[in-house]
């Protein structure tokens, strides 16, 4: 039986594609950028993280899908939702974790998890890429500098700016006509990350600050974007060591609750068998009198089946 | 952590075949409405005079006189169920009401526009073209009366449109105030402000009879409209014990099946017709219970709708719930609004309980007593989850819904939002609700998988 589960992220900005093995053991991960709207990327990232294990995807038990693109691959067998793969994953990082904060390309989210690791509740940004990775991105291309250039640079902000907008096209002239007043670079970017930190304190308004809060997804390794939001909700945030990967190995562990239900429930199937086949020879060897005696084991009565341990991933 | 079970996923893309199992009575109903707007377009011919209205439903005053009215909103809520809402709208941009604009408000308007243009010049208006043509059937005004309550751009369109036909339409404005509900005595239909504010409305409307007496040179009869309200009255008690019906699981009718019965109780005239038609959809709905038919065929998850519908999308959003199995069983704009307390009305003088169902207008109390009605609703349909439809360009309706969401999140109900519109479609993204509404019954799957096993 092929045990290897398979989590991917198809995420407008990027691809991310996580490999369990039967314990729950991250055996690949390989994250692709998606450039133009196509499918290069994604399957860039699965090739990418099959050939870590050195299998095919022939090799791998079930593949869950999430993000933007979830319902466009072949290879999804089910798709969920980036809000329950992204408090999976968090919680199976940060098993403590109350709070996901979950900043990626297209949307962000802040979801409440209970001690269970189900979600309690959730918080989307509204409209179009106001709060987003791709907000960030727009503005990065406004000031002329490179994405991960950008929170290093804004963190070295000395003045108090402000960006009202949270439409990426308004908040890029805002931009242009703050660097046109003579403003530095790092100032400007200091109130583009202020806004973003904004936007997100008001999501976790929404839903309710509880804490330990994680962070994940791409924008969690920018590193005045996790400053000025821990500033705006008053609370250090928990990063995980790769919070970009979140999603993905939440859809990792659905498939690996998939393997091992099926994997039950084959173990079931074939002591149901076992049982009705000892059952029928005992009959067979008694005759019709030893029945009257109930010594039989009646099929579904057989031996309880414990369900799988919890499937949190090891790293 | 436990290992969560992971049932098959809600998939919230539009469906192969319809699923949705609306009822066969609103065929009927679509009917009745149809007949109305025909008889509308025709009323000029027929020596009827035209009152243009907007808000409330205030209708049975201009039957009473023997009018025709026409309902902006209703008007493009037609326009955009019939998908030919745009070149209003684009008529109505050009003439500078911006996208944000209440979108019923730039869609009449627009509408009004083109008429208007096409009476000038009657190359304005491509004879060949349906979708413009059907924009250009409305008779115009003779008369204006806005009834608006709550919302600050329904109480100024109606003086848009009187300043579109050069300020030479008598118009009156009714003034419905809103219930703060502060008192100490407050309460949903009780205390001092409810008394006072019922008595303002309800002088009002004796102030709007002589209005239309002096603009038709006729005797408003006050029997006559004890006789309109009596249809008006049954057709509303017919309407809310139908209704109530579907606390039944599954539940016989959905919040769409209501929905496209608003039109007969919020501006189409009281007759036998309606009470008829309520009657139908009653018994249909008991039949459905006999035979434990539901509105969605699975019905796994009872829904909440909050916020105002978008009217060109109803078969749309319908077929969406049903193939998720969501039974939307009740909704704010169905459901606490359109003579939801017909008991207020005393058939032998009917103005005070008029005024009284005008004044509890769903967006017209405070947010402690409106909340408390919608989780009372929530309670009574034994409701899952509440889906919240934050209008773009309504924001009268939507200003409360963080906290319609906070309070059903403390009654252990999920809540999710969407953004869309009323009648402009370009401000709805599909891909928006199927990520929320997916979300939301993948948490409550998880919620009751992990419950059911805890038990």
């Amino acid at each position: 039986m092929t045990t290897y589960a398979m989590g991917i992220d198809f995420g407008s900005t990027t691809a991310k594609t996580i490999i369990l093995d039967g314990d729950g053991t991250v055996v690949a991960s390989c994250i692709e950028s998606m450039g133009a709207v196509s499918d290069e990327g994604v399957k860039a990232s699965i090739a990418g993280a099959l050939s870590q294990v050195g299998i095919t995807q022939q090799d791998v038990g079930f593949t869950v899908t999430t993000g933007y693109g979830r319902r466009m691959l072949d290879v999804s067998q089910k798709s969920y939702t980036e809000i329950t793969c992204h408090a999976r994953g968090a919680v199976a990082l940060v098993p403590n974790a109350r709070l996901v904060i979950d900043i990626g390309g297209q949307d962000s989210k802040v979801i409440a998890v209970d001690s269970n690791g189900l979600v309690e509740t959730f918080a989307m940004n509204d409209r179009c890429a106001a709060g987003t990775g791709k907000f960030l991105e727009v503005l990065a291309r406004a000031v002329d500098i490179k994405l991960p250039e950008m929170g290093p640079l804004a963190m070295q902000a000395t003045k108090s700016l402000k960006i009202s907008s949270m439409c990426a096209t308004f908040a890029e002239t805002e931009v242009i006509s703050l660097l046109a007043e003579g403003n530095g670079k790092a100032d400007v970017l200091g109130a583009v990350h202020a806004a973003i930190a904004a936007r997100t304190a008001g999501l976790v308004g929404r839903v309710g600050k509880r804490t330990p809060i994680v962070m994940t997804g791409g924008v969690a390794k920018n590193v005045a974007a996790v400053h000025h939001i821990e500033t705006a909700v008053g609370q250090k945030l928990v990063l995980p060591p790769d919070p970009q990967i979140a999603g993905a190995l939440g859809a990792a562990l659905f498939a690996l609750d998939e393997i091992r239900m099926a994997a039950k429930r084959s173990r079931v199937i074939d002591e149901e068998d076992r049982d009705v086949n000892s059952a029928m020879d005992t009959a067979r060897a008694c005759g019709p009198a030893c029945k009257s005696t109930g010594t039989s084991t009646a099929a579904g009565q057989g031996t309880e089946i414990v369900v799988a341990p919890p499937s949190t991933a090891v790293i | 952590m436990q290992s969560i079970d992971t049932p098959a996923p809600p998939n919230v893309m539009p469906p192969a075949k319809k699923t949705a199992n609306r009822l066969a009575a609103t065929k009927v109903g679509g009917q009745i409405v149809h007949d109305y707007w025909s008889d509308l377009f025709n009323a000029k011919d027929d020596g009827r005079k035209v009152v243009w209205y907007n808000g409330t439903y205030i209708p049975p005053m201009f039957q009473t006189m023997d009018l025709a009215w026409v309902h902006g909103e209703a008007w493009s809520a037609y326009l955009a169920a019939k998908h030919g809402e745009l070149p209003a709208q684009k008529a109505g941009e050009d003439r500078g009401y911006v996208r944000e604009l209440c979108s019923y408000a730039r869609t009449h308007i627009g509408s009004a526009l083109l008429d208007l243009r096409a009476a000038v010049d009657k190359a304005a208006v491509d004879p060949t073209d349906a979708r413009a043509l059907t924009t250009s059937k409305l008779p115009p005004p003779d008369m204006l009366v806005n009834a608006y309550p709550y919302c600050s751009s329904g109480q100024q369109w109606d003086q848009q449109i009187f300043r579109l036909f050069g300020k030479k339409i008598p118009i009156f404005n009714l003034s419905i105030p809103l219930l703060w509900g502060g008192r100490a005595d407050a309460g949903y239909l009780r205390g001092s402000e409810w008394e006072e504010r019922s008595k303002y409305v309800a002088r009002q409307l004796r102030e709007l009879a002589a209005f239309l007496e002096e603009h038709t040179g006729r005797k408003f009869e006050y029997d006559r409209l004890s006789e309109v309200m009596s249809y008006i009255k049954k057709s509303a008690e017919l309407r809310m014990e139908a209704m109530d019906l579907c606390t039944a699981k599954p539940s016989p009718a959905s919040y769409f099946d209501w929905i496209v019965s608003i039109a007969h109780v919020n501006f189409l005239p009281g007759t036998q017709r309606i009470v008829d038609y309520f009657e139908l959809v009653k018994a249909e709905i008991q039949e459905r219970i006999a035979q434990g038919v539901g509105a969605v065929p699975n019905e796994k998850y009872r829904l909440f709708f909050d916020g105002m519908m978008n009217w060109n999308k109803i078969g749309w959003l319908a077929e969406k719930f049903a193939a998720v199995n969501a039974s939307v069983v009740a909704g704010r704009y169905t459901h606490m609004s359109f003579w939801q307390e017909p008991q207020l009305i005393d058939l032998a003088d009917p103005i005070m309980g008029m005024a009284q169902n005008y004044l509890i207008c769903p967006n017209n109390h405070g947010a402690p007593i409106m909340i408390g009605e919608i989780d009372r609703v929530c309670d009574k349909f034994d409701i899952d989850g509440v889906v919240l439809h934050a209008s773009r360009t309504c924001r009268g309706m939507t200003n409360s819904q963080f906290q319609i969401a906070d309070s059903a999140k403390k009654h252990g109900r999920q809540a999710m939002t969407f953004e869309g519109d009323v009648v402009d479609e370009s401000f709805y993204k599909d891909e928006l609700l199927n990520t929320r509404l997916e979300a939301m019954l993948e948490s409550m799957d998880s919620r009751r998988n992990y419950f059911a096993k805890s038990a």
